[in-house]
């Protein structure tokens, strides 16, 4: 398929997937109703229902879905390894642990804003360590030890995660496994404002390294003899691919899959340069998470059950499909 | 009052079966049947009691067999428990810990949560009686059987008594007043709200509130932020620490609750007066010496 054809089909897909996500959820609205309330009109009710529930927490979708699979895309492409995706550095861990600590100590009470921040700090915390690991060992910056030093670390996070969990009442552990599993349930205007100010230009920035991440992805001599600043780019991409994840945990909790399959998919459809991978895994994040939040407000209205579960069981029967296909065509 | 003492409706079906066993004379074995459906045999009323459910501690206590414990969980933390040793959770307890108790009654939580415990105490020989404290009507039950466990009855009879009888005052007072449109909400992001099959939507219904999400299949569950919003919510009671978004019920009433309410137990009767209080404003004066009457003996 064309880079482009799909690029079209992308950004219809995307389109539409916001608009039926908009249109649809556990309350039923008329079309008529979800305009007029779109104009500024309509019953108080439905107003807040679409312009202060749906609308934000769509377009937190738009975001979140785009940034995880542009970063899964990055993170394959530097650590050169089809399982890398957006957590593979212990960020969800970090973030956990974050968010734990928050629910377990009760300082939710302190505001709406504690547990997004501290999950934030948590992500950040992570990203910090596993770096340090991984440049510790020499001059550059080497990823089989970054790869390792993310398991490790993460391992270590769901040590720490089960360890508060264990001493904590029943109700601090079905907050924190719901948190885990993700949501965009705590979409606000200000939490749409914040990772777009944020995702955006991390974007653009991971969209003009994509000639060196192509030459990256072949390996890190051969980039280097092509006159790739390998040591520069690496960092640069995966700081940004880093920070671009601990923010979409830091809105929506672990969800997990989109930033692993999504980049996979798209490579399989027009080919793994990252000129054309990068932008279309953004779109098509955009709009597989969008649908995703849809299948997890509508599956068993009038209750939610976690995005986390979506993505996995559409991206879990994809990459069974998907590790098939690539071992009988080898 | 002593009418008020035979208000419970339903005879006691289980504690009841006791009855042939403790009256039979010559022999103190008492025979219970659990809410298990296991038939326990005591040799005489229990006397050390590790209690693994915090409910039963506090009935046992209220009764006046507080000095018949020997053991609690972590969950009891009340102050006069604080000197009795814990044996962990009520779920997976400690079995060393209960061994070293040496007692001669586990009460433990019906139900299939925890198979180990009860397959362990069967085979190390310890007498243990399930109870299950889920419902308003399972707090009476649980009473009369711990009072039949330990030969209390007139105690339980009493306690049952007086439960029932504040029950009726609360319902009594909000019969006449309007019901108010109630969500109650364990926090999280989706909101996770109490749904029918919960003590604390009985608890509610009791208290005059008629619960918004009577319409759940489930015990509990995290419903989208527009259901909250849609449903005319009058009051919202909020447990434990998650922060709610007010904005999602600008017209209602926003009241915290204490958690620990959600827990049924004898205090059941104090908690929906508390509820009542809460969607209706407080109790006028008159009803509280009657209450003072029944509860002096």
């Amino acid at each position: 398929m064309s880079r482009w054809t799909l690029g079209v089909i992308l950004v219809l897909a995307t389109l539409a997937s916001v608009l039926l996500s908009v249109r649809l959820g556990s309350v039923p609205l008329s079309t008529a109703e979800v305009v007029g309330a779109l104009g500024g009109g309509a019953d108080p009710v439905v107003r807040d229902i679409v312009v202060r529930l749906r609308l934000p927490r769509v377009l937190l979708g738009v975001f979140v879905g785009g940034g995880l699979a542009i970063a899964g895309a990055t993170f394959q492409a530097l650590l050169r390894n089809p399982l890398a995706e957006p957590y593979i550095l212990g960020i969800s861990g970090g973030a956990s642990v974050g968010a734990v600590l928050v629910l377990a100590f009760g300082w939710m009470a302190a505001g709406s804003w504690a547990l997004p921040l501290a999950a934030f700090a948590g992500a950040i915390f992570a990203i910090f360590l596993v770096f340090r690991v991984a440049t510790a060992t020499g001059r550059a910056m080497d990823v089989r030890v970054l790869l390792l030093a993310g398991v490790v670390v993460a391992a270590f996070f769901s040590a720490c995660i089960a360890f508060i969990l264990s001493i904590s009442p029943a109700r601090t552990v079905q907050s924190a496994v719901l948190w885990i599993m993700g949501s965009l349930a705590g979409a606000t205007w200000r939490s749409v404002a914040l990772t777009a100010i944020y995702t955006t230009p991390a974007v653009l920035l991971l969209m003009g390294l994509a000639r060196s991440l192509n030459l990256l992805a072949i390996g890190e001599e051969t980039a280097h003899h092509l006159g790739a600043d390998v040591e520069r780019v690496k960092r640069i991409a995966l700081g940004v691919a880093a920070l671009i994840t601990a923010s979409g945990v830091a809105v929506a909790g672990v969800i997990g899959f989109v930033g692993l399959v999504v980049p996979h998919a798209v490579r399989l459809l027009v080919g793994s340069d990252h000129r054309a991978l990068l932008p279309l895994s953004f779109l098509a994040g955009s709009a597989f998470l969008t649908l995703a939040d849809l299948g997890a407000r509508l599956a068993l209205a009038p209750i939610e059950i976690p995005i986390g579960v979506i993505t996995a069981f559409i991206g879990v029967p994809f990459f069974l499909v998907l590790l098939r296909r690539s071992v009988t065509t080898t | 009052m002593m009418a008020a003492g035979c208000s419970p409706d339903a005879p006691p079906p289980h504690a009841s079966d006791s009855g042939p066993g403790t009256a039979g004379g010559a022999t103190t074995e008492i025979v219970l049947q659990d809410a298990s459906e296991r038939t326990v045999r005591l040799e005489g009323p229990a006397r050390r009691i590790v209690s693994l459910v915090p409910s039963a501690t506090q009935t046992l206590m209220e009764m006046g067999a507080g000095d018949r414990l020997v053991g609690r969980t972590d969950f009891d933390t009340a102050e006069w428990a604080a000197g009795l040793p814990s044996v962990g959770g009520g779920l997976e307890p400690n079995l060393e810990a209960i061994v070293a108790l040496r007692p001669d009654l586990v009460i433990r939580f019906a139900g299939s949560q925890d198979r180990r415990t009860p397959a362990r105490l069967e085979d190390l020989g310890i007498p243990h009686l399930a109870i299950r404290p889920d419902r308003v009507r399972d707090v009476l039950e649980a009473v009369r059987m711990l009072g039949a466990a330990t030969g209390l009855q007139a105690e339980a009879a009493d306690l049952v008594a007086r439960i029932s009888d504040g029950l009726d005052r609360v319902e009594a007072r909000v019969e006449e007043l309007p019901r108010r449109r109630v969500a109650y909400v364990l926090g999280g992001t989706p909101p996770w709200v109490a749904g029918p099959g919960t003590y604390i939507h009985e608890l509610v219904t009791l208290a005059g509130g008629d619960n918004v999400f009577a319409d759940l299949g489930d015990l509990y569950a995290a419903v989208s932020p527009e259901e909250v919003r849609s449903r005319d919510i009058e009051i919202v009671l909020v447990s434990g620490v998650d922060a709610f978004d007010a904005s999602l019920a600008p017209d209602a009433r926003i009241h915290v609750v204490d958690a620990s309410i959600e827990i049924p137990g004898p205090d059941l009767a104090d908690a929906a007066l508390r509820l009542s209080e809460l969607i209706h404003g407080p109790m006028e004066a008159p009803a509280s010496p009657d209450g003072g009457g029944v509860r002096d003996p």
